[in-house]
């Protein structure tokens, strides 16, 4: 397959139901390889739920996720990282009881060592070879042994970038990245993913406006659980539906 | 002191061997060792589930009772020799967790209590219903094992102090494979899944799976633990698998400190010690374990070993 | 099969509806306390064996079966008051296995009390006056105290029913179990809310344990495989569904009754093998939500 021209994620006629409740009704749409792409919405647009089945949490009620055309509706979450579609949560979601290093030890070793339950994990080196990368990366590597419980929520949230990046994914999901953020860690989460961008497809879950509009090319807007708009940060500023979907409604 | 614990935990196996090694000797007579090395067993491969994993099993009994009867019935019906005995039982034990494991894991948390306490209530009642074959409401009586000989060299089982080092050589095999098992990467994935069931399944780790494989490891080393308990006692009485008995596992689990290597045995030693003790003096057993139990979960959740480790800030485990 | 008739088919259906009830009612009390506070009450089965112990006492002393009908599950009922307020809350938050935990060891406590209280042996079990003996209900004649049982526990489920639905304090509840921020911001205490369903719940199983009696041997060990038996109920019936609790309950109690009726030695397992194969199927239950799935 020529890989300019397939999308690495396609969502085709996705709908998402809990019980009576649409949350998703008919949104299709297209991200291609090596793009930023933020999903926006106000409250309730659906964009959590969105993410949840862009991400593996869940599948659609109806419609397909295809990824690099081929068709993965209804693949469980762990069979979503193994094919190379990593996430972080809008909560943060790491190991509490575990050491830093050991947290991204832990993910790394799906590469290799696996569910070996007789050879000792120490004895495996690449996964803790690729942690003290990823730590480095993330700027967290002088905090290897702290306990995760005991980091401050940013360095948190960089930890869990750092899991999400183990299984070296080519297609990587951010809901809230920078929630909870104050503005100095907003800055170097937001330097981070610029930069991971550049190497891997990034899709996004934001709020904050000022950001999006720095940061992606392409953003999509979700109202009432449907596709309301897609384009570039100015082509989507001047839209009319947007704004009175945002502005319009106080 | 501090040095004294990292020397203990870099070392458990050895440790655990050479403190069991003399054990008998400061116990006030041998079966009462040989009790807490059986129990402790039990206790130490249900914590493999419950400590390590975080899944609160109430039907364990049954994997207890599965390698008793499986070990009684190939030696009283079937004239197997012991060691392929203990064989059968552990593998018996094996599929046991195998099927209540596969349909366990079907339900989500909190469930998984009380569907495996049911669970394992029919393994109770077909072992009940059984008794051409298990002697039902009797128990399985005639499990007997006197002399043998290992290598030539003649072993006499009635001996309780010979018969306390045979059996602490399955439990010390025991231990050193649970040790190798929580120092694998599957014993990290095992803590991760504890940890954050969300966030390993992200990482690409199938946790349905590694339950199930846990599942049945935990079940295969109470099977040995049962197995060892109907050479020991010569019968298999019918309440090995009642949740009662599970029930147990879970609060010497507690009592000793879940999640961590030495937490059960030591949970076992004083829980059984402390019956030995107490029931000379009353007959209202229950009520004491019942307090004490209640007590602990209120106010000392980490156990006597992990409050001990945390006072003192250590790890809890080597890594 | 000689002897096997319908009339004998449908007493013996009657006999499984009459053990249902109380399966059900059970069932009820447990769904209770898990929808509202997400613990799993392991003491149940002894607040049922409490509750048995009581009434039999009482109707003994007073001779009086109503008052002892109401008696029993108030006095069950503070007891789980007392229970959740000094022994389980203190543990919210902690990790939803330690509750369970908890109730747990009470079991052990309470069945050793009532040992002490009444002996080992128990109590004689007594049928109240003028529910003794049969009544013809047409097909044949059948024990006038199982027909109560089952008009009471219905009206039992009725009123608990019609509480939750349309009372202001049930709907407290119901939106509790739900969402509990929601309660919290208008400003109800949750606590007391907590509190009085645990209460509610240890009530019902006292209740059923009253009720239950007349029909079986009253010892402190009778509630533990009740317990059991519950927990089966709450898995076919779906757990967090009351309506599940109800009508589990009742298809527990006459498969029970039946396989009784053909294979004796087996009834005790059918139950549990019923649970099995729901497990194998259907594993939310029968009226479980789908996300009740691993």
């Amino acid at each position: 397959m020529n890989s300019s021209t397939t999308p690495i994620l396609e969502a085709r006629n996705v709908s998402k139901s809990f019980g009576k409740f649409k949350a998703l009704q008919n949104v299709s749409t297209r991200f291609m390889p090596g793009t930023l792409t933020a999903i926006i919405g106000p409250n309730g647009a659906g964009k959590s739920t969105f993410f949840n089945v862009l991400s593996g949490a869940f599948p659609p009620s109806s419609g397909e996720i295809l990824f690099n055309g081929k068709d993965i509706t209804g693949m469980q979450q762990h069979e979503f990282a193994r094919i190379g579609i990593s996430k972080s949560f809008q909560i943060t979601n790491v190991f509490k009881q575990l050491s830093v290093h050991e947290n991204v030890r832990v993910a790394a070793q799906m590469e290799t060592a696996r569910y070996n339950f007789l050879r000792n994990a120490q004895s495996y080196p690449e996964p803790i070879e690729l942690a003290d990368q990823l730590l480095r990366r993330v700027n967290l590597e002088h905090l290897r042994n702290k306990k995760t419980g005991d980091l401050a929520h940013g360095q948190q949230r960089a930890l869990e970038i750092a899991m999400a990046l183990a299984c070296n994914p080519s297609l990587l999901l951010l809901d809230e990245p920078t929630a909870g953020m104050s503005p100095e860690e907003t800055l170097v989460m937001m330097d981070l993913i610029r930069t991971l961008a550049n190497e891997r497809t990034v899709i996004l879950v934001e709020h904050k406006m000022k950001l999006i509009m720095g940061l992606c090319k392409r953003i999509i807007v979700l109202h009432h659980g449907e596709f309301l708009a897609e384009g570039t940060p100015e082509e989507i500023q001047n839209n009319a539906e947007v704004r009175r979907v945002y502005l319009g409604q106080g | 002191m501090n040095a004294f614990f990292q020397l203990i935990a870099r070392h458990r196996v050895l440790a655990s061997t050479l403190f069991l090694a003399i054990f008998p000797f400061i116990m006030p007579y041998e079966a009462l060792a040989i009790n807490i090395l059986i129990f402790g067993l039990f206790a130490m491969g249900f914590n493999l589930l419950f400590g390590y994993m975080g899944l609160l099993s109430f039907g364990h009994a049954a994997f207890l009772g599965i390698g008793s009867y499986f070990t009684g019935i190939a030696i009283v019906h079937y004239g197997v020799p012991w060691a392929a005995a203990i064989l059968i039982g552990i593998v018996g034990a094996a599929i046991g967790g195998l099927i209540m494991g596969f349909l366990a894991i079907r339900t989500r948390g909190i469930y998984f209590s009380m569907v495996t306490l049911a669970l394992g209530q029919i393994v109770y009642y077909g072992f009940y219903k059984a008794e051409s074959l298990t002697g039902g409401e009797n128990g399985l009586r005639g499990v007997r094992v006197d002399t043998f000989n290992i290598l030539g060299i003649p072993v006499d089982f009635l001996n309780p102090l010979v018969k306390y080092y045979i059996i602490l050589f399955f439990v010390v095999i025991a231990i050193w494979l649970i040790s190798r098992i929580l120092n694998s990467p599957l014993g990290a994935v095992m803590e991760a899944i504890r940890e954050n069931e969300k966030r390993a399944a992200a990482c690409g780790f199938d946790v349905a799976k590694t339950k199930l494989l846990v599942f049945v490891l935990s079940a295969a080393i109470c099977g040995l633990a049962g197995s060892l308990r109907a050479l020991h006692l010569s019968i298999v009485p019918i309440d090995s698998l009642h949740y009662l008995q599970s029930g147990q596992a879970v609060m010497m689990s507690i009592l000793g400190g879940m999640g961590t290597f030495f937490g059960p045995f030591i949970g076992a030693a004083v829980m059984l010690y402390l019956e030995d003790v107490v029931t000379t003096f009353t007959k209202h057993w229950m009520a004491v374990v019942g307090l004490v139990f209640m007590f602990f979960v209120l106010f000392f959740p980490k156990g006597i070993w992990g409050t001990i480790l945390s006072k003192l800030h250590i790890q809890q485990d080597s890594k | 099969m000689t002897g096997l008739t319908f009339e004998l088919l449908c007493m013996q259906l009657l006999t499984g509806i009459a053990l249902g009830s109380i399966y059900a009612l059970l069932a009820l009390g447990l769904c209770l306390i898990f929808g509202m506070l997400n613990v799993v009450n392991f003491a149940h089965g002894a607040f049922f064996m409490v509750g048995a112990f009581l009434g039999v006492y009482f109707l003994g002393i007073t001779g009086n079966f109503w008052f002892s009908l109401v008696l029993t599950p108030v006095l069950t009922g503070c007891l789980g008051l007392i229970t959740e307020r000094f022994l389980v809350r203190p543990l919210y938050g902690r990790g939803l296995d330690y509750p369970l935990l908890l109730t747990f060891g009470l079991s052990y406590v309470l069945i050793e009390v009532m040992r002490v209280t009444f002996g080992i042996e128990g109590l004689p079990s007594v049928t109240p006056e003028g529910l003794g003996g049969t009544m013809n209900v047409g097909i044949g004649y059948f024990p006038k105290y199982r027909l109560f049982l089952i008009a009471a526990t219905a009206l039992i489920i009725f009123g608990v029913w019609f509480f939750i639905q349309k009372t202001r304090y049930g709907l407290i509840i119901k939106a509790g179990a739900a969402d509990q921020e929601i309660v919290k911001v208008l400003g109800i205490d949750i606590a007391k809310v907590w509190l009085l369903v645990f209460g509610l719940g240890c009530a019902i199983a006292g209740l059923s344990g009253i009720l239950a009696a007349p029909t079986r041997s009253v010892n402190p060990e009778m509630g533990i495989p009740i317990l059991a038996e519950s927990f089966v109920v709450t898995v076919v019936g779906g757990m967090g569904s009351p309506v599940g609790a109800v009508i589990a309950g009742l298809l527990v109690g006459v498969v029970y009754s039946m396989t009784s009726l053909f294979f004796p030695e087996l009834a005790e397992l059918s139950i549990f093998v019923l649970m099995a194969v729901v497990l194998l199927i259907r594993p939310q239950g029968l009226f479980g939500k789908a996300g009740a799935m691993g």
